[in-house]
């Protein structure tokens, strides 16, 4: 029967030209849309790689006129002192602007011996800022005070990274970047999502912060006890600006942050989502419009087949098996566009990713012509062949 | 063969009740050929669609092959229309999109018959109606007379003990009209098949066993 099926629908395939289209057209839609839902959910499912709960921000416009390199060293580490010493404090640590989930970004590139990576997060940090967030060494050490007289600069790069430089390799010790700016790689941590939760974590590398020098900072990290409320976060504020002399001052909560910069992918996601039930919405109406117009065209074949021997049902599943069989060879097609996406790797997405939203999408479209056929295919069993012979 | 009692159709619509057929008492014997004449709306069409199952009458019983239908539920009527019954319209009823070995073949789909002996039937169906050179051909590729040809083609593939044929020349002149006539007097002659045929046309009523006329859904001869 299902042989029977296939020629029907090739001797019929001018006519359904149209359906196998828009079924075509529709996977791809719904390709896109997985591949976006897949690609957050895989992030998202990662651990964050540390804890943001309890760590506050403070951004700062540091006007300061000392131009004595040790004296600027001793203001700095004066103000992370004074701010430490506060009881609800836990840790401190000075950061660049690109602390967990700004939008700030500082990214550049890192070379190992004929091995280039691009696209690498870097991270401006202090001596505990790893304390501060809670984050995981896997390798080596954070930065301390035995870095002070390196004469090579060290760094610390994240496990993605460590992994593209050198693979299974010893990446401790092993120098990184040109010959003017050579760094050497003291420790590797557990990657962070500092984007939120469904965005990578990327690559990362982490810079030791210099405190007798004005660049590379503007945050500090702090991370607090669970009573720290309002009257603290007023008194750390008013420290902060009794030492920096300025009113440029802000705390925020990396909590908040995180719901922050968290929407800023999840409400185009939804926008989409909403954009494409639409669309759903319409190729199943398109879908159901055009099988029942197929089932009124047909009463004569309808009748005729109830004459020479099928049943209701197998009338019913006739019209269900041939929509599912032009969602075949719909899907047929788009799965050949589909895969090329990741042999091409045309997004820099993982194979998983595609294979996954293709995986979805298949089930999707049959699930959808399914739905839209049934009704149709129940209607067909219940015509009287009697009354669609005599109507043809 | 098919022995129909006192058999009464309604037809109702909110507003109306129109008697189709009225207290029909009828016995068709195994290996007759009948005929079923009368003015158009007398009843003919229903009452070979009650025959041939396809529509269940309000009043009355029918029993074929020696089986009484009334308690067959739609899948035992299927397979019943199926092994027992052969169709034949005045329209032919081809699938268009279909070859018409492929037409043929549509009854053995709905029984255990492999592809291969699908094949062997239908050709086999085809060379008795004479249309063996027509295997590939699509139905619009044919004549009237060659589409009804593959129709019988189709009504008789599966064996069936009796075919039941409404108005088959009716599309027809009369030359190929009587070609058809033919086939299906050979087919009772030879295989002993029992046929029930409606016609508007005396001179191919005259060619049957028996004649039975209706007026106004009874039976008047």
């Amino acid at each position: 029967m299902i042989k029977h099926l296939f020629k029907l629908i090739w001797n019929k395939k001018k006519q359904n030209f149209l359906l196998i289209t828009e079924i075509l057209v529709s996977f791809m839609v719904i390709f896109a849309v997985f591949i976006l839902v897949v690609n957050y959910y895989q992030h998202y499912k990662q651990p964050m790689g540390f804890e943001y709960d309890h760590v506050w921000v403070v951004n700062y416009q540091s006007d300061v006129k000392i131009k004595d390199k040790d004296s600027l060293d001793v203001y700095y580490k004066t103000i992370l002192s004074n701010i430490k010493a506060m009881p609800q404090v836990q840790e401190v640590s000075f950061a660049s602007s690109n602390v967990p989930f700004s939008a700030n970004t500082h990214m550049n590139n890192v070379d190992y011996k004929k091995v280039h990576v691009n696209r690498v997060n870097y991270y401006t940090a202090g001596d505990a800022y790893d304390k501060v967030l809670n984050m995981k060494v896997t390798e080596g050490r954070w930065f301390g005070k035995q870095d002070d007289a390196a004469t090579v600069k060290p760094v610390i790069i994240n496990r993605t990274l460590r992994q593209q430089l050198f693979g299974n390799g010893k990446a401790l010790g092993e120098k990184v970047g040109g010959n003017d700016s050579k760094r050497i790689i003291v420790g590797v941590v557990e990657d962070v999502k500092a984007k939120g939760d469904y965005q990578e974590a990327g690559l990362a590398m982490y810079e030791r912060i210099d405190t007798s020098s004005n660049d590379g900072r503007g945050r500090i990290l702090v991370k607090v006890n669970a009573n720290a409320d309002a009257a603290f976060e007023s008194r750390l504020y008013k420290l902060m600006a009794s030492n920096s002399n300025n009113s440029g001052i802000e705390i925020e909560h990396l909590t908040d942050k995180r719901k922050t910069i968290n929407n800023t992918t999840l409400i185009p996601m939804i926008i989409l989502l909403v954009v494409a039930c639409f669309l759903i919405i319409n190729v199943a109406l398109g879908l159901f419009g055009v099988l029942w117009y197929n089932i009124n065209k047909r009463k004569g074949e309808i009748g005729l087949r109830r004459a020479i021997g099928a049943s209701g049902d197998s009338v019913s599943w006739q019209l269900v098996t041939e929509s599912m069989i032009l969602a075949t060879l719909a899907l047929f097609i788009g799965i050949f566009f589909a895969v090329q996406f990741p042999l091409l790797n045309v997004f820099d997405l993982p194979a998983s990713v595609y294979l996954t939203a293709i995986l979805l999408s298949v089930m999707f479209i049959y699930l959808l012509v399914l739905i839209c056929s049934l009704y149709p295919g129940k209607q067909a069993s219940a015509i009287l062949p009697a009354i669609a012979l005599h109507e043809e | 063969m098919i022995k129909l009692q006192n058999i009464q159709k309604v037809y109702r619509t909110d507003t109306i009740e129109t008697l189709a057929l009225n207290g029909i008492n009828l016995d068709v014997a195994k290996g007759e050929f009948l005929s079923i004449m009368g003015p158009s709306g007398c009843g003919k069409s229903t009452l070979l669609n009650i025959m041939g199952l396809l529509d269940e009458p309000s009043k009355g019983s029918i029993s074929i092959a020696e089986q009484t239908t009334g308690r067959f539920n739609d899948k035992q009527l299927a397979k019943f229309r199926n092994q027992k019954l052969g169709f034949i319209f005045q329209s032919y009823h081809l699938i268009g999109d279909l070859q018409v070995i492929d037409n043929v073949e549509l009854p053995l789909l709905y029984r255990d018959t492999n592809a291969k002996e699908r094949r062997r039937l239908a050709t086999e169906a085809l060379e008795k109606v004479g249309l063996s050179n027509r295997l590939k051909h699509f139905p619009k590729q044919l004549s009237g007379g060659q589409r009804q040809r593959v129709a019988i083609a189709r009504a008789i593939v599966g064996n069936p003990e009796i075919i039941l044929a409404d108005e088959p020349t009716g599309n027809l002149d009369s030359a190929m009209g009587n070609e058809i006539m033919d086939i299906l007097l050979q087919l009772n002659r030879n295989d002993g098949t029992t046929i029930v045929m409606v016609t508007h046309d005396e001179n191919m009523a005259q060619k049957t066993h028996r004649l039975v006329r209706l007026f106004d859904g009874s039976q008047v001869q």
